[in-house]
């Protein structure tokens, strides 16, 4: 047992906030969240590249950095701590991941180098308007024509995808004895003739899109992994895409934390800062002991995961802690800014609305806590 | 990082685990936690049997220093305690071996070291705590007890309370005021030790809110304790009681006990018919034992990183503050819960009515010792918000 992050991740967690520090104020955060058509910035995304970042946990082989999923996590951590809008999570965790999984060589050899050097973006559509997370809420229909498939059907909550080179499309092509048999994944390149996407308006402001396919061509050699058996793929997104949102959300909680008790030392009122009274210190003292508790059920997760341990259990349990403490913490952190707490030029409203965002994506605190039922002997 | 057990760690866990599931099986009926130890003649002999037991294989004295008796490391007692909180058995004196022992080898000069390490490593003298008194609770700084020097003695005079077992033990530590004309108020307090049958102690019970005899009131009238058993030096007790850089503050045996419980509950819920369906299946039921399962797994990876710190002697004090107010208000909640799933059942005192022998309804009541006591969750928020934070203390 040893929890402390070597040298070199502490390094990595430095330049990381140095460089986000820089590089995205966050009044470039809110530019980005109202920038309709892109809501990232390819200045930043090419440096990130250069600094090695899109290919960090892709093999030497395929011109990554080789390094491991843990170290990829303090790098997420800052970027919650910082935010930074883009298609970085989605590239990383449900593209890069899956190809390194599942893929073929020769599919390995055509797109990691592509995600590494910062050229292609990625990301997975697998919502559907039925807002399941499980293989049952997976229902466009991929239909075997020859050299060929066809896809027909909407996915909705698509991150970047009006953005993304490539889309991870998680289809049906045949109804199985249960749920999970019959799920084929596909690379679909975008800009493929029948797809179409729209930008939703959500709470995060993060280009969650729908993206509806009519007629989609995709060949067979896109197809990712065995076809009828591609829903492991689709778990494993889900696994080390919650881990993700957790680290993320433990930089965030740490932003708000930090950022509320320097104002309560500023914030002047009955002649003395408000930080002095113990009605706020409670709370700032309980909002401080959310993020810890937060901070190392991530650790432990992220540990598991970057080890290649089983970890569904721990995953389940860190997101369904983390998405409820995040919320909690920077609900707090508006209400003891006061008024100016709820205004679009202040930050602390930011990750408020994001909290929100990271509960919901890859799956938010009830469908976590069935898992953890299940994971604890409860029998269903 | 990583929160992985080395081979030989687990092998040794294991066997504290072995040992402590063989006493759970004398364990007295409805005897629960700390508290049992002192209610009953059957549990203070529990306690002191499995305190023999421990004492034998040296798990009294396990990250002492050589010469004292100690074999093993700040982890392997972080096991021990896991252990002995998952089966929740008694033998380990919170006063002697986790307060005391610390304190003494922290403060206590080759002499006291000497005449008092080896009865609490052979689980031979067990120990109270005489700190609070009746206006000095939190403000333990504000007490007034006074010690008065005559020769190679001092004379105390003063009234203690909420002395846990002070009723059995065979000694006592406390902090009483050598100067009452000191400037401040934490200046002036002196760390003593005394035999509990010292002339002029009276103990009279202070009965817990369902009836149990766990806490007194001591009264000290012109009691004599020789100078040499002051701890540190005179006028420097509130640094001793300071002394916490020996502690083992994971609160692991908290966890690990309500692992147990979890685990309890889980399979009463299996076996358990609600309506129509076991109680596992309802939706609300499943939800809310995860949920508890959760926050337990935060609880527990958190009190790792203290046991980890603390085995590389660095503090993490305020994480142990966050870990004690996350743990005792799950046990409360906890508590809350299972009376909740028992239905009627819930309020049910140890009988043959009773649910899973009373456990939880004891808990219901019994939580507060997590909550309230060794520095109540608000003076921990105190020290997160004013230590951690840095924000303006209280005056």
């Amino acid at each position: 047992m040893n929890i402390a992050f070597t040298e070199e991740q502490e390094m990595l967690r430095k330049a990381a906030r140095d460089f986000l520090t820089t590089e995205c104020p966050k009044k470039m955060v809110r530019e980005l969240e109202e920038d309709e058509k892109k809501g990232y910035s390819p200045v930043i995304w090419k440096k990130m590249a250069d600094l090695g970042w899109q290919g960090m946990v892709i093999p030497e082989k395929y011109n990554g950095q080789g390094m491991t999923f843990q170290d990829f996590t303090v790098l997420l951590e800052e970027m919650g701590r910082n935010i930074l809008p883009g298609p970085f999570i989605c590239t990383v965790i449900e593209g890069a991941y899956p190809i390194m999984d599942a893929g073929t060589e020769e599919q390995k050899k055509e797109f990691l180098p592509k995600i590494a050097s910062g050229e292609s973006i990625f990301t997975m559509a697998q919502l559907e308007p039925n807002g399941l997370f499980d293989a049952s809420g997976v229902t466009l229909k991929a239909t075997h024509k020859g050299d060929h498939y066809v896809l027909e059907g909407t996915k909705v909550f698509v991150e970047m995808a009006n953005i993304a080179n490539y889309i991870i499309c998680v289809a049906r092509t045949v109804k199985g004895v249960s749920a999970d048999d019959g799920v084929t994944v596909f690379i679909v390149d975008a800009k493929s003739v029948g797809i179409h996407v729209e930008v939703m308006p959500t709470i995060g402001m993060d280009k969650l899109c729908e993206v509806q396919f009519k007629n989609v061509s995709v060949p067979i050699k896109n197809v990712l992994g065995k076809p009828d058996k591609g829903w492991h793929i689709v778990e494993n997104v889900m696994r080390r895409g919650a881990i993700a949102k957790c680290a993320e959300s433990v930089g965030g909680m740490q932003a708000a934390v930090d950022m509320t008790v320097a104002y309560s030392k500023e914030r002047v009122q009955y002649d003395r800062p408000i930080g002095a009274f113990q009605a706020l210190q409670h709370i700032m003292a309980d909002m401080w002991t959310a993020m810890q508790t937060s901070r190392y059920i991530l650790y432990q997760a992220a540990w598991m995961e970057s080890e290649g341990m089983p970890c569904t259990r721990e995953v389940a349990m860190a997101k369904a802690y983390v998405n409820e403490k995040y919320k909690w913490v920077t609900e707090r952190g508006v209400l003891l800014h006061g008024a100016i707490g709820t205004s679009r030029e202040h930050d602390i409203p930011l990750y408020f609305r994001r909290a929100k965002a990271a509960d919901i994506r890859y799956g938010g605190t009830d469908f976590q806590k069935e898992i953890v039922a299940n994971k604890i002997g409860l029998i269903s | 990082m990583d929160f992985k057990f080395s081979d030989e760690q687990l092998k040794l866990r294991k066997e504290f685990f072995d040992v402590c599931r063989d006493l759970e099986k004398i364990k007295p009926k409805g005897y629960v936690g700390l508290e049992s130890n002192y209610d009953t003649d059957e549990g203070w002999e529990y306690h002191i049997h499995c305190a023999k037991e421990f004492a034998r294989r040296g798990w009294l004295a396990l990250d002492w220093p050589a010469q004292y008796g100690g074999s093993g490391t700040m982890m392997d007692r972080v096991f021990f305690a896991e252990a002995k909180g998952y089966y929740d058995v008694g033998g380990v004196d919170v006063f002697g071996v986790d307060m005391l022992a610390p304190t003494i080898l922290g403060a206590g000069n080759e002499d006291i070291k000497r005449r008092f390490l080896p009865g609490i490593g052979a689980g031979d003298v067990m120990w109270c705590e005489l700190w609070s008194e009746p206006n000095a609770g939190s403000d333990l700084a504000s007490l007034t007890t006074t010690a008065v020097r005559k020769g190679d003695e001092y004379v105390l005079n003063g009234q203690k309370t909420w002395s846990t077992g002070a009723h059995r033990a065979h000694w006592a530590f406390a902090v009483v005021r050598t100067n009452p004309n000191a400037e401040k108020k934490h200046q002036g307090l002196t760390f003593l030790l005394f035999d509990m049958k010292t002339p002029g102690i009276t103990v009279k019970p202070l009965f817990y809110m369902e009836g149990g005899h766990y806490y007194n009131e001591v009264f000290l009238d012109d009691v004599r304790v020789p100078v040499k058993n002051v701890v540190g030096e005179e006028g420097k007790g509130w640094q001793v009681t300071q002394m916490l850089a020996g502690f083992e503050r994971s609160n692991l045996g908290a966890i690990m006990c309500m692992q147990r419980q979890l685990e309890d509950l889980v399979k009463y819920c299996n076996e358990t018919k609600g309506k129509g369906e076991v109680l596992a299946k309802d939706p609300l039921v499943r939800n809310r034992l995860a949920q508890a399962a959760c926050e337990l797994e935060a609880a527990r990876c958190l009190a790792y990183r203290i046991a980890d710190a603390q085995s590389k002697k660095e503090m993490a004090p305020f994480d142990a503050s966050a870990v004690k107010i996350t743990s005792g208000e799950l046990q409360a909640r906890m508590a809350h819960m299972a009376t909740d799933l028992f239905g009627p059942y819930g309020q049910v005192e140890i009988s043959r009515w009773a649910r899973l022998n009373g456990f939880f309804e004891t808990w219901y009541q019994h939580h507060f010792r997590l909550n309230v006591a060794m520095g109540t969750n608000e003076i921990q928020r105190n020290i997160i918000a004013w230590n951690g934070l840095n924000l303006t203390r209280m005056k």
